[in-house]
């Protein structure tokens, strides 16, 4: 086609690949720039007919971050520390059952499947009540996982980890060609052991990207952490953000906008340092079966 | 096979630790850290039984061990750590024998956690105010279950449903009752109980940009002259904007007669629904008029419109006290105003805020002492008064603030929100008429017409299994 | 060999059990059955029937995967498939409960708790008198009363004493100027708040039986009588005042001549929930046109976010293209910011005069398209928006599910001379599908009832003009049924709305099943590698 060298062939695609990322992401930012523009604005507004507003302050962040009534420090802290334990034991569940559900052939194996994700789809919003009664139940037998408590909250979540991702992963083991397992096994290695050491290390890059999904979704849940947590320094930072839209016509948008920005931050910090990891896989080569 | 029982085994211990976290009690702490640490040897010890058994697992073993110690210790650390705060936070709150929750609004949290520190110190009671976000999702919820607070702080027009429902204790005001605005009195008394204490009232004014005009219009034929001339200068993008919630638009829709539901003796009456009446036609007709000549802003968003009069390109604003903080934050010079005239006067609605108790709360007396002992007194109603925009209900605190006294002008003859369930019916269909009016995509007539209908049926459709539903089976 | 090994996959039976490898089992177990009987025992102590059940069904369960040898591969989810049952199924078994029962505004009680609100309810009996009154406690913990009539006479009552009037008390301290003394005896005078302190305080009869009084509220004490009495053996309600009796009634308390107490309670209503719902004005309405729309809204969705996060994974994946990694993390910010926000700030964006969308258009080439008030529009518009929102989240998916597929295979099919997007179409896409289809049809099921965006970006409008019931062009099944049903209802309805859920769940799952057909397919194309 063109008469270019292979160098300049590569050159030439990085060259369209940058416009096209440059085009994606003004397409990603720019409603964010807007809500950093209310994060500047007093007036608590997010119309967005100006995007650099009249009266630019930090009056949002500073309110955020000195004021009794709204501990963003703590609330961001609580959210890491849910999401981190919610995802670390929700993706062991995950993997394990994913494996089970790839490399065992058992009676009930199909069905169990589609009830797995039948039950997500489940409209949760009523079952919120039902998950509150529950909680409530724990709290009189064990106050430790009951209401306003992390705990319950995150044993809740974890409720949610035999969900969606255990098609992803199955998906991913299934591609994972058997032979690999069945040498090992002929060498004498236990199930445990084929999966620990031989299956894990290639399922690296789902393992991670299933983490990102779960810690984001943790991190980013207030429909249950609302219903079950009732102080304010109990609060993940969503259900404390939440604070700021409770009145009708008050809605505070300035904090709330500065809030949720800040709050993006940890998810960012966490997939800039993880993403090596997910194309890892691929310059490895991978499988060789 | 071996190991993976192994690694169960910690991480069901590791689940224990994890309990332990969110504790309530040192002891269960405790209990928890020596099962970890017992568990952890007996683990330690099968594994070196494995250990011995097979060779290749042997490692492994070994690693593991190592990790799930680790594990231990760093779950025990972590468990002793919240041992330590668990205790540090209960001396903080058993400093008190009893104590009287509260669940309050981002706006009223503060005040009520200010007061707080003088009561506790002059009463020896503990008073708790936990910042709630929907608390009227969240009450009927919690308080069934035990997990209610023992004050709430809500809207008259939610009194009906909880207190049919028995979540909330009657009242009695005593002698301080004469001190309230009756009309707030009157808004928290559902079937001749009194069940909760007023503190603030709100309604809607008449805000106009002094910069482009100099008195407050008094009919709605001045209001567009007015501002049709700032349009024509240039100086001004429309006359008036309005917003999509109704609400905002009822003192217009009064003004030409309009109504939601009539009124009888017992009070609001749910058969006679007003949406399509003549008056509220004519403000329909007014408005698209209005629009189509450009006269009124086709946009109904409440945030647009309010952005537009703070920034100067609308001189006339229909707003509520929670506006005046950006409005004033704005820095737009304005005053506010009673409501423009067309046939009649334009009344806003009135909302009125105040303190109930959860009938459930083992401290009901507590709860109501509190309320009438305590915060039905001048200096607590003034400090809620000063911040929140709100004028008090309490006749005795007089608001200096000059918008305030305007709004409570404009808000004489304000008709208090109706708090029949109907009202639920309403809000919909009659939002979508006047969104079809401004659009042009309906006659006045024809829109509230069709969306008079669609509340009936609404209505109409709730009497159904008891009535309808037998007439049904007989065709 | 291989078969060897694949008979010991079948079976389960990967090695041969060691005694300690049955020990460690048996110990567990032991744990696990000792825990759950110790909770399931105080569950049903504190009355929690379904939740005792809950319990010992699924430790039940736990020892039937331990001991039975077939059970070997439950035994990897074990701990997912207990958490799941506990925090998963046994709420949506608790929710289709109560879509059989009136649970909602005017029946948010048990029939016990119900029972006790009214029967707290006391009355001054004809004669009776009310005083005002003033507490005094000794250090004992004993309390006495100083009561005040309206007509000006004061009495001290002793709990079971006959009242004392004023003149007669002695060891009064000073007296106040309200005339109410500041000690009686070694009684100091309280405060209100200390008095209310005690929870038992209002239950206790000052003086004799004849003339005892009880504190009603922070203002009066008076000659109370309990106003209703439970009849458990005839299940009703007696009025001693009036001597009306209530029954219940579908949850409330009913008098013959149709009065009803206040507080009712949670009561089974049959299918009363369903047939309401089936009943509702909702069915009159442009149901069809709203179906089709549901059906486009999530199936666009899901196709747009689905084809730009894989062409994004797809493009930049590639571990030397310069810049990659801040490329990436910047195309993720969408999914880092709470929706809420987001949703609103675009609602602002499009709006049609001033949002920043049609300033620009208006600027660049003139022309300002209504947005919101034009239903095509509206629909591209919620469209682009659920675009923004969703395609991180496949970003994040197929950037990692691209790492499962074997790079031997391109190779192969680059020596056979396949170029790019045959590639593409015959080896990435297919195996990809192994692993994301069942995410696309949750993801459908997710879009297929995504209410928020729906409801936030523009609340179901622009509204269809003429409709019989309130309807909006963009309005999809749930945000249409949800806003009917709940606006025709009387206040909060539990129960109907977990009616409606379930009739919503029987849609989506039937979807989801049939769609499962697709999943099936790609999952036999998996097994061939």
């Amino acid at each position: 086609m063109f008469n270019l060298t292979f160098r300049q062939r590569r050159y030439f695609s990085y060259g369209i690949r940058w416009v096209v990322a440059l085009i994606l992401i003004f397409f990603a930012i720019f409603p964010v720039l807007w809500i950093l523009s209310a994060s500047f604005n007093p007036t608590n507004t997010l119309a967005t007919a100006k995007l650099i507003p009249d009266n630019i302050g930090l009056d949002n962040y500073y309110s955020l971050f000195n004021n009794p009534n709204t501990p963003f420090g703590i609330w961001i802290w609580n959210s890491i520390k849910i999401s981190s334990i919610t995802t670390v034991l929700s993706v062991s569940v995950t993997t394990l059952a994913a494996y089970a559900f790839s490399r065992f052939r058992f009676s009930g194996r199909e069905n169990m499947l589609k009830a797995i994700l039948l039950i997500q789809v489940f409209p949760a919003l009523l079952a919120m009540i039902a998950v509150f009664t529950l909680i409530t139940q724990f709290d009189s037998i064990i106050p430790a996982i009951g209401l306003n408590t992390h705990a319950g909250l995150i044993l809740v979540y974890l409720g949610g980890a035999m969900g969606v991702n255990i098609w992803l992963m199955k998906g991913f083991f299934d591609t994972i060609p058997r032979a690999i397992d069945e040498s090992a096994m002929v060498d004498g290695a236990t199930h445990w052991q084929t999966f620990s050491q031989l299956l894990l290390p290639l399922m690296r890059p789902i393992l991670i990207v299933i983490a990102i999904l779960t810690f984001i979704g943790t991190y980013g849940d207030f429909v249950l952490a609302r219903v079950l947590l009732k102080s304010t320094d109990q609060y993940p930072l969503m259900v404390g953000l939440f604070i700021f839209t409770s009145g009708q016509f008050s809605q505070q948008w300035g904090p709330f906008a500065a809030g949720a920005l800040l709050g993006a931050l940890p998810i960012m910090i966490i997939y800039l340092v993880l993403q090596d990891q997910i194309v890892g896989g691929l310059t490895q080569g991978a499988v060789k079966g | 096979m071996k190991n993976y029982f192994f690694k169960a085994a910690v991480v069901a211990l590791a689940m224990i630790v994890l309990v332990a976290c969110g504790g309530d009690t040192q002891q269960v702490v405790e209990e928890a850290a020596q099962q970890v640490e017992e568990a952890a040897q007996q683990v330690q010890e099968n594994s070196e039984e494995i250990a011995e058994q097979v060779d290749q697992a042997a490692a492994e073993a070994e690693q593991a061990v190592e990790e799930a110690q680790e594990a231990v210790e760093e779950a025990v650390t972590e468990a002793e750590e919240a041992a330590e705060e668990v205790v540090d936070e209960a001396e903080e709150v058993m400093e008190f024998e009893t104590s009287i929750t509260i669940w309050a609004d981002d706006t009223r949290a503060p005040i009520l956690s200010e007061l707080a520190e003088g009561f506790q110190n002059e009463y020896g009671v503990g008073l708790v105010v936990e910042q709630v976000a929907d608390i009227n999702d969240q009450f009927p919820i919690a308080a069934p279950a035990g997990e209610g607070p023992d004050i709430l702080i809500l809207a008259h027009d939610r009194i009906g449903g909880f207190y049919a429902s028995g979540l909330l204790a009657p009242l009695d005001l005593g002698d301080t009752a004469g001190e309230f605005l009756p009309v707030s009195v009157d808004a928290f008394t559902y079937e001749g109980d009194l069940v909760g204490m007023p503190y603030a009232i709100e309604n809607l004014g008449f805000f106009y940009n002094t910069d482009l005009v100099e008195t407050a219009p008094t009919t709605w034929d001045e209001v567009i002259e007015v501002g049709g001339a700032l349009v024509e200068s240039g100086d001004a993008t429309y006359a008036i904007a309005l917003t999509g919630t109704t609400y905002d638009m009822f003192p217009l829709q009064t003004a030409f007669g309009g109504y939601v539901f009539g009124q009888s003796e017992a009070g609001y009456d749910p058969s006679d629904v007003g949406i399509d009446s003549e008056g509220m036609i004519a403000a329909g007709e007014f408005v698209q008029t209005n629009v189509e000549a450009g006269l009124i802003s086709d946009s109904l968003d409440w945030d647009t419109a309010h952005v537009q009069f703070e920034t100067g390109e609308i001189p006339f604003l229909m707003a509520g006290p929670w506006a005046l903080d950006r409005i004033r934050e704005a820095g737009v010079p304005y005053g506010i105003a009673p409501f423009p005239t067309a046939e009649k006067e334009g009344q806003p609605f009135l909302g009125v805020q105040g303190f109930a108790v959860n009938a459930l709360s083992e401290n009901v007396l507590l709860a109501q002492t509190f309320l009438t002992e305590f915060v039905a007194t001048e200096d607590v109603m003034r400090q809620l008064a000063e911040s929140g925009n709100r004028p008090s209900a309490f006749a005795a605190v007089a608001s200096e603030d000059p918008d305030l006294v305007s709004l409570g002008d404009a808000g004489v003859n304000a008709l208090p929100m109706p708090a029949i369930p109907e009202m639920g019916s309403v809000w919909g269909s009659w939002g979508d008429a006047f969104t079809l009016i401004v659009n042009g995509e309906q006659s006045a007539e024809d829109a509230l017409t069709n969306g008079g209908e669609q509340i009936r049926a609404l209505i109409a459709g709730e009497e159904l299994p008891e009535e309808e539903g037998e007439e049904e089976t007989d065709e | 060999m291989a078969v060897q090994a694949l008979k010991r996959f079948e079976t389960g039976d990967g090695q041969s059990a060691t005694l300690s490898n049955v020990v460690i089992r048996l110990v567990l177990l032991l744990a696990i059955d000792a825990f759950a009987i110790w909770f399931a025992v105080r569950a049903f102590g504190e009355g929690y029937l379904p939740l005792g059940i809950a319990i010992a069904l699924i430790a039940a369960g736990v020892n039937y995967v331990i001991l039975v040898k077939e059970m070997y591969p439950i035994r990897w989810m074990l701990l997912g498939l207990i958490l799941m049952a506990m925090f998963s199924i046994y709420p949506i078994l608790l929710t289709v409960f109560v879509a059989f029962t009136n649970y909602g505004d005017g029946h948010l009680l048990t029939k016990p708790q119900s029972i006790e609100q009214i029967t707290k309810a006391r009355f001054v009996p004809e004669g009776g008198s009310a005083y005002t009154w003033t507490g005094y406690s000794n250090e004992a913990g004993d309390y006495a009363l100083w009561l005040q009539s309206e007509n000006g006479d004061s009495f001290l009552a002793f709990p079971g004493q006959t009242l004392i009037p004023a003149a007669e008390a002695t060891g009064l301290g000073e007296l106040d100027s309200e005339g109410i003394p500041e000690s009686v005896g070694d009684y100091e005078r309280l405060n209100a708040f200390q008095v209310a302190s005690d929870q038992n305080i209002s239950t206790i009869q000052f003086g004799s039986e004849l003339d005892g009084v009880q504190i009603r509220s922070p203002q009066e004490a008076a000659q109370l009588q309990p106003k209703f009495a439970y009849d458990e053996a005839n299940d009703i309600i007696n009025d001693l005042e009036t001597g009306v009796s209530y029954t219940p009634v579908e949850g409330r308390w009913t008098a013959a001549n149709g009065d009803e107490l206040t507080a009712g309670f949670r009561a089974n209503v049959g299918l009363d929930n369903f047939t309401r719902f089936f009943q509702s004005p909702a069915f009159r309405g442009p149901l069809v046109r709203i179906i089709i729309w549901n059906f486009a809204f999530a199936f666009f969705s899901v196709f747009a976010t689905f084809a730009l996060g894989l062409a994004i994974a797809y493009v930049f994946n590639d571990p030397e293209f310069p810049g990659r990694k801040i490329i990436q993390s910047f195309l993720l910010i969408p999914y880092t910011i709470p929706s809420l926000i987001t949703i609103l700030i675009w609602r602002g964006m499009f709006n049609p005069q001033v949002g920043v969308i049609n300033r620009t258009l208006s600027d660049l080439i003139g022309i300002a398209p209504a947005w919101t008030v034009d239903p095509w529009l509206a629909k591209i518009a919620i469209l682009i928006v659920n675009l923004w929102l969703g395609y991180p989240y496949f970003m994040l998916i197929c950037s990692g599910a691209l790492q499962a597929i074997p790079g031997d295979l391109y190779e192969a099919a680059s020596i056979d001379g396949a170029n790019a997007w045959q590639q593409f179409y015959k080896i990435t896409l297919p195996l990809l599908l192994v692993a994301v289809g069942p995410l696309l049809v949750a993801s459908f099921t997710f879009n297929f009832n995504n209410f928020n965006i729906i409801f936030l970006f523009i609340e179901g409008g622009p509204p269809i003009a003429g409709s019989p019931t309130r309807a909006g062009h963009t309005d999809i099944l749930i945000s249409y049924v949800y806003n009917l049903a709940f606006a025709a209802g009387r206040g909060k309805e539990y129960g109907l709305g977990a009616a409606i859920t379930i009739v919503i769940f029987v849609v989506v799952a039937v979807i989801t099943l049939f769609q499962f057909r697709y999943t099936k397919m790609w999952e036999e194309v998996g097994e061939g590698v």
